[in-house]
Parts: C-alpha cells; sequence; structure tokens
C-alpha cells in the first residue's frame, strides 16, 4: 500500500476540522473514518501492478562512457494503471532517466526507455521494475516490483585508439609496401628488386645478381603469424590508482593497442588475465574477432587484493606456446613482488621466448620528488626517491635477466608497448 | 513476461498470521503476569505488599481485630464522607493542595498521616511543623501520656521529626523533635507519623511497634487505606479563577495531528522499490606506500635516510648526465662534477658524500643544495 501527498493534505485538513469544528473523540474519529475509507476505497480502484507484464530489448553492451539504451515493454492485461515505474539499476549503471510516469489503459503496451552510462567497467545487471499505480482519486494506491532480467556489460574504453593510426603506419613501412631496407636475423625473404643508390650494400643478393647482370637486390619482410601472448595481472599491484583510474585499466588500454596492432601485422594475439587464478582467457581468436573477444573477455576483471602468482602465470603462458612468441606481461613494478615471486619462475620462459614487462608508472611520485619547499615535502621527496632508485635498480635486474622493460606513465604505456613491439618486430626479434 | 515480486494480501496474511497470534499471545500473557504481580507488591507502606517495606503484615493485624480494611490508589474513595471512619494517608505520591483540602471537608473521624509533607501538615495538621532533624533508628521510650503509645511501651522509631503546637501530644522524642503527634482538628483526631519503617513488615514484630499499631490506627471499625499516586490533579485554589493555560481541547487536536503525522511518514516512508547494492571495487593509491613511507621518515625523524635517498637520486642524474661509470669511486665523481660545474670539490664531496645532516635545518639546506645542482643538469 502507498499513501500520496494528498492523503496528507487531507489527514491536516482533518486537524484544522477537528480544531475548529469538532473538538471531541467523535470529530477524530470521523477524521479517521474518513481518511481509511477514501484511501481504500481508492486502493481497491488503482489497477494491479501485479499483473502487469514485462519484457526487455536494447544494446546488451556499451563502451565505458558511451550511452546505452534499453527500452523496458510493458503490457496491461488488466484494469488501468497510472502512476510510476522506476527501473531499477545499480549506482555505477549510471540510470540517467528519473522514474516513469505511467498512464497505461487496459490492454495497450508501452516502451519505455532507460538510458544508462556506466561509470565502471563490468556487468550491470538490472535490478527490480517497481510499478506504483495510484487510484483513481490520487489519495492512495499499490506498489509492486518484478524482476525483469538484463545485463548491459560496460566495455573497456579503449581510449589509447588514437594511436593506432600513426603506428599502422609505421607497420606499413616495415611491410615492404613501402620501400624497405633492413634485414634482421629471422626475417622472411620476399623478393628480389634491382637495386636502388642508397640501398644496404648487405642486402645484395650477388648470385642474383650474377645471374641477370644488373645488381640485384633482396627485400625482406617482417615475419608474420607470430604469437603475441599479452598477460594482464590483476592482482593487487594492479588495484593501484594512477591518475583517475586504477593501474588495471590502464593496462588494459595498452593490451588492446598492442593487440589491434598485432593483428594488423598478421601475428596472433592470446590474452590472459590472472592473479592467483585465470580471470580471463581468450586463445588465438580469428583477427576480425580479436577486440570484440578481447574487450568482452576484460569486461569483468576486476583487481583482486591477492598477490599475483606468477609460477600460475608462467605455466599458463608456456601450456599455450609452443614457438617461439613474444610475452608481455601488464604488471607493477614492485621490488618485492618481482624480486621473490616472478624472478624466480621467469627462467623457462625467457629461455625459448621474448619477454616484455610493461608497468604504468605513477606520475605522482615525480611530482613527490620534485616538490620540496618545506620539511614535509622534503621528506617526501625523499622517499619518492627511494622509490624510484628500489625501481631503476628492478629494471636494471630485469633487462640484465633478458626481460625487456617499459615503465611510462598511463598517458603514454600504450603508445610506447605499441612502439616496442614495432622495433622488436623491425629487428626481427620475435 | 516477468514474474511479480512480493506477496500479495493473501499471501501476506497466510505468512504472518502465525507470528502475529504468536506476538499477540506473548504480549497478552506478559500483560496479565505484570497485573497479576504488580496488585501484590504495589510499593513501599501498600497493605498488599509483602516486601520488608511493604505493611502485608499491619493489615492482616487489624484485619484480625475486626477492623475493615479498604485499600484504595484514587483520590476520589479519599474524599468521600467519612463519618465515625478512619483514613490512613500512606508516604508515597504527592498530593496538591487542592487535593488536600478536599481530604479535610470531608470530614473524616480519624487521620492517620504517615511521614506527612509540609504542605499536608499545613491543610490537615495546623501547627505541627517540619523540624528537618531525622532520627536514628533506635528503641525508644514513649515519653508521653498518650494512652496508646504508653500501652505499647519502647517502639524502634527512625525518620524525620516534626515539632508540635501547645494543644497537642507529642511521642517518642524529646519535646521538640518528636515522631508520632496526636492533635484534634476540630472534632477531628489528626494522627502524625513520622516513622513509617515502625509499621512494616520488618520492624512490626519489634519492640511494641504492633501494639503501638494498633491502637493508634484501629480505633475505628471501618479504615480507608489510602496510597496517594502521582497524578493527582493539581488544578484547584492555587490556579482557581484564572483561566486554564491548556484548553481542554488539545488533546483532540493532538491526536488529529498524531493520525496526520502517521499519514505523511507513510506517504514519505515508502519508497518506490528497494535500494539496489552494489559491490565496489578496492581502490588504493599508487603512491599510497611512498607517502606512507614519508610519513614515517617524518615521525621517527629518519634524517640520515632521507639524506641517503635524496643523495643517491641526485648522483644517479649527474652520473647520467656527466657520463660517470655507475662504479667510479666518489672522488673521480667529485672531481668530474666539479671540472663540469666550476663548484668547490671540498663542498661538493661533502654536500654529495658527507655525513647525515644533523638537524631538520641542516636537511632542508641538503636538500636546496642538491636540487640546485641537479637542476643545472635537467635545464642546462
Amino acid at each position: 500500500m502507498v499513501l500520496t501527498g494528498r492523503a496528507g493534505v487531507l489527514a491536516a485538513a482533518g486537524v484544522v476540522f477537528v480544531a475548529l469544528v469538532m473538538p471531541s473523540w467523535a470529530g477524530v474519529g470521523l477524521v479517521v473514518a474518513v481518511v481509511l475509507v477514501v484511501c481504500v476505497v481508492d486502493l481497491l480502484l488503482a489497477g494491479s501492478p501485479r499483473r502487469l507484464q514485462f519484457s526487455r530489448d536494447g544494446d546488451n553492451a556499451v563502451r565505458l562512457g558511451e550511452r546505452a539504451v534499453v527500452q523496458l515493454l510493458v503490457t496491461n492485461p488488466g484494469r488501468r494503471v497510472r502512476g510510476l515505474l522506476r527501473d531499477a539499476w545499480p549506482p555505477s549503471a549510471g540510470v540517467v532517466d528519473p522514474p516513469h510516469k505511467l498512464d497505461l489503459p487496459s490492454g495497450e503496451r508501452r516502451r519505455l526507455v532507460t538510458q544508462l552510462v556506466p561509470t565502471r567497467r563490468g556487468d550491470r545487471r538490472a535490478s527490480r521494475v517497481t510499478v506504483r499505480s495510484i487510484g483513481p482519486l490520487g489519495f492512495a494506491g499499490r506498489q509492486s516490483s518484478h524482476e525483469v532480467p538484463w545485463t548491459v556489460r560496460a566495455l573497456p574504453p579503449f581510449k589509447s585508439r588514437k594511436h593506432l593510426p600513426s603506428r599502422l603506419a609505421r607497420l606499413r613501412e616495415l611491410d615492404g609496401r613501402t620501400a624497405l631496407l633492413v634485414r634482421g636475423q629471422g626475417t622472411e625473404f620476399d623478393s628480389l628488386r634491382d637495386y636502388v643508390p642508397g640501398d644496404d650494400v648487405r642486402s645484395i643478393d650477388w648470385r642474383a645478381t650474377a645471374r641477370r647482370g644488373n645488381v640485384v637486390l633482396r627485400t625482406w619482410r617482417p615475419e608474420r603469424d607470430r604469437q603475441v601472448v599479452i598477460v594482464i595481472d590483476s592482482g593487487r599491484l594492479s588495484a593501484g590508482r594512477v591518475g583517475d583510474a586504477p593501474r588495471l585499466d590502464h593496462a588494459m588500454d595498452a593490451a588492446l593497442l598492442l593487440a589491434a596492432l598485432a593483428t594488423r601485422a598478421g601475428d596472433r594475439v592470446s590474452l590472459l588475465a590472472c592473479d592467483s587464478a585465470v580471470r580471463a582467457d581468450v586463445r588465438r581468436p580469428a583477427p576480425q574477432d580479436v577486440l570484440p573477444s578481447f574487450v568482452n573477455a576484460l569486461a569483468n576483471v576486476e583487481a583482486e587484493l591477492v598477490q599475483t602468482d606468477f609460477r600460475i602465470v608462467v605455466s599458463q603462458v608456456l601450456e599455450r606456446l609452443g614457438q617461439r612468441s613474444l610475452v608481455v606481461l601488464l604488471t607493477g613494478l614492485d621490488p618485492a613482488v618481482i624480486e621473490e615471486s616472478l624472478l624466480p619462475v621467469i627462467g623457462p620462459l625467457l629461455r625459448r621466448h621474448v619477454v616484455l614487462l610493461a608497468s604504468v608508472a605513477d606520475p605522482r611520485l615525480t611530482e613527490l620528488e620534485s616538490s620540496r619547499s618545506d620539511l614535509v615535502e622534503v621528506y617526501a621527496a625523499a622517499s619518492a626517491a627511494r622509490t624510484r632508485l628500489d625501481r631503476d635498480r628492478l629494471t636494471a635486474t630485469l633487462t640484465r635477466a633478458g626481460v625487456t622493460v617499459i615503465d611510462e606513465d598511463p598517458d603514454h604505456i600504450a603508445p610506447a608497448l605499441a612502439d616496442t613491439y614495432l622495433s622488436l618486430k623491425k629487428a626481427g626479434r620475435l | 513476461m516477468s514474474t511479480p515480486l512480493g506477496r500479495s494480501a493473501g499471501e501476506s496474511w497466510r505468512v504472518l498470521r502465525t507470528p502475529l497470534l504468536v506476538t499477540g499471545l506473548i504480549v497478552l500473557a506478559a500483560i496479565v503476569i505484570l497485573i497479576a504481580t504488580s496488585a501484590r507488591t504495589s510499593g513501599p507502606f501498600s497493605p498488599d505488599s509483602t516486601d520488608s517495606d511493604g505493611a502485608r503484615a499491619l493489615a492482616a493485624l487489624l484485619k484480625n481485630h475486626g477492623v475493615s480494611v479498604h485499600s484504595t490508589e484514587t483520590l476520589d474513595d479519599a474524599v468521600q464522607p467519612g463519618e465515625g471512619k478512619a483514613l490512613i494517608i500512606g508516604p508515597a505520591g504527592s498530593l496538591g493542595r487542592h487535593d488536600l483540602e478536599r481530604i479535610a471537608q470531608a470530614r473524616w473521624s480519624h487521620l492517620v498521616l504517615i511521614r506527612p509533607g509540609s504542605r499536608a501538615l499545613e491543610v490537615l495538621a495546623p501547627g505541627v511543623l517540619q523540624t528537618g532533624d531525622v532520627l536514628p533508628s533506635r528503641s525508644r521510650e514513649a515519653g508521653c501520656d498518650l494512652p496508646a503509645a504508653v500501652r505499647a511501651g519502647t517502639v524502634t522509631v527512625s525518620g524525620p521529626t516534626y515539632s508540635a503546637p501547645a494543644a497537642a501530644v507529642a511521642c517518642y522524642g524529646d519535646g521538640i523533635n518528636n515522631t508520632v503527634i496526636r492533635l484534634e482538628v476540630g472534632d477531628r483526631i489528626v494522627d502524625v507519623v513520622g516513622t513509617p519503617t515502625s509499621f512494616t513488615n520488618a520492624q512490626l514484630a519489634d519492640d511494641g511497634n504492633a501494639a503501638l499499631a494498633l491502637n493508634l490506627i484501629g480505633t475505628h471499625r471501618d479504615l480507608t487505606w489510602y496510597l496517594p499516586q502521582f497524578e493527582s490533579t493539581d488544578t484547584g485554589t492555587d490556579s482557581a479563577g484564572s483561566a486554564p493555560l491548556i484548553p481542554p481541547d488539545v488533546r483532540y487536536i493532538g491526536w488529529a495531528l498524531a493520525f496526520a503525522v502517521l499519514v505523511v511518514a507513510i506517504w514519505r516512508g515508502r519508497r518506490l522499490g528497494p535500494v539496489v547494492a552494489e559491490r565496489l571495487p578496492v581502490i588504493v593509491h599508487a603512491a599510497e606506500t611512498t607517502e606512507g613511507r614519508a610519513r614515517l621518515y617524518r615521525r621517527s625523524r629518519a634524517r640520515d635516510r632521507a639524506a641517503a635517498a635524496l643523495r643517491e637520486s641526485a648522483l644517479g642524474q649527474l652520473r647520467k648526465a656527466h657520463g660517470i661509470p655507475q662504479r667510479a669511486e666518489p672522488s673521480a665523481v667529485v672531481a668530474t662534477v666539479a671540472a663540469r660545474t666550476g663548484r668547490d670539490p671540498v663542498m661538493l664531496y661533502e654536500l654529495l658524500y658527507g655525513m647525515p645532516p644533523l638537524s631538520d635545518a641542516a636537511l632542508m639546506s641538503l636538500s636546496f643544495e642538491l636540487d640546485v645542482l641537479t637542476q643545472e643538469v635537467r635545464h642546462p
């Protein structure tokens, strides 16, 4: 049962009535009786919200920061229902619309539109649809809730998409569609062409030159169909907020840019999100499916407050790799974690594969280190300096072990990772 | 299509009737028990109370001697016509002046006031005053020629004392401070008893307490035992003539207002559907540990560690900028930097490899000097 403002006004008018006309028990009783009778009659005349039928339609997924539209179809087989309808979603689904006004005559159907702008990644499940049906007099009504399931998946935003065109252009240069003069270990022979002044003389194919009579050059193109495994650490370290998003989200952004680039370069990309258990796992999807499947798999990955178990990571990676591949670890450069957990187990990985470790650096540390106007800030600067020195030492250790380390702030991590990939490819190290 | 959640009215009734019934029974039982027990033990000096401060023993004693005891807590019983009857007013409660005057006008033949207050004395026993002294509990001689007291002998008395006018008989005291006073007001006998504990269940058997009680109180066949309650209305002579401050209609308006508030509360209190809960992710600032360590440095005044970190950081930048190898000796580093920047080597050595600063000011100046040195490297 629901009462409305009118019932409140009626009861308030009853107070005036008792005060001025009938200051007695009879007056009080009369007021109570009138209010109750009016409300009960109204309640009985109100259309039943329980008998309404619902179905849903609309968007299933939306990129974070964009708008999803979900429709709700309400059918009324019973008496006319007037009142309010609230389509309830969790707070982070970002419902834009206020509760809908509903006026649904018998036998009709309405389409109500709810707009969502999710504020966090992940699945947002619709909660209940609550209908409040107010009686014809407007004093009281009935209310009931319905479960009308629907899920909108908020996908990672892929903000670094803007860096893709320039990197693809560089990839085309590598690809030999523009004149490519490099050669490197492990690159594939492509074709022969005439020597042009300025070409690297080491690329001259002397046999062919002897056969043809003019100087002929071998061209190479970067190898294709290589394996790239992107591992996103979803453990404790990735929960730290850098700028306005957790490290995990920056890592996802970088992973998506790398995946897009590597797919265009003809490589097969796999994805693994892992802490003490595997949270997302996509194995070598077809090239056109790479981005959708990655984005889908990453949508629900949240940072867990556990220590990442790199033994699981390494065994998972080894299990899915045969040939020589590129393994990209997106994690944090925390000396304690990396030295105790990653370094002891990374050996098998380094023996066969190229390992790249990318970490999102925190610009706040630079900020802390550079401002030294009072004693508090000097201590903070000293602490930040200590953190950076530790990281530098760790980077040196990793580099000695054969790991390529990228440590960039959130704005630069994705392009830096893409550039490192391109330079590895250019050097033929894949 | 979907199924409605929540229960219909019929389902609600079926689900709720058993708990409602049980709750109702429990409440009912509690009320019954409360009434049944409170009747027997209703406070000090009650003729029904069997507690040590009750007076059931006295009431029983009086009944054995043929006195009919009528126990009451309502003022109406105390102001009925009382010719030939006795009224005993208990020590608890409070009576207004108007109520006391009504009792005075009720023509009781015998009034017994147990530990009365000054207002009761003024109206019912004029001339008797509270002295403010309190007697310790002790066995005492009557010390007067009141027949009831003389026959009772020694009595254990205690409590507040009163001073008597010349016409009255004062007992159990030193002549000025007395606990039992009998005086005649018009054709009525008034007894003022300052010692209620003497007649309670605990002490009635001591000394001549019972005898005194019987002689004092049991003089009439019909005794009304009145224990005043606190709800006695005091709208009598004090404010007589002036209009009442609160009009009697107010309570009806109050009830109507309460009903209106209830309606408004139901109107405002009902939400449009339940609150949707959500599991939130844990988010910490990545620099949290660094800032925490900074606070630790500061609290423990770890100037040496802070200085070491700053120096090491500056050295790292200098090495990179001037191409000094990692394992270079301090003297070589200082020599190179001095040559490039034109600074005094001794000062430079002190700055880069010196003792830890001994004061906060020294740390500040060290940090400043290092900053200046590396600024040149960063912005040549």
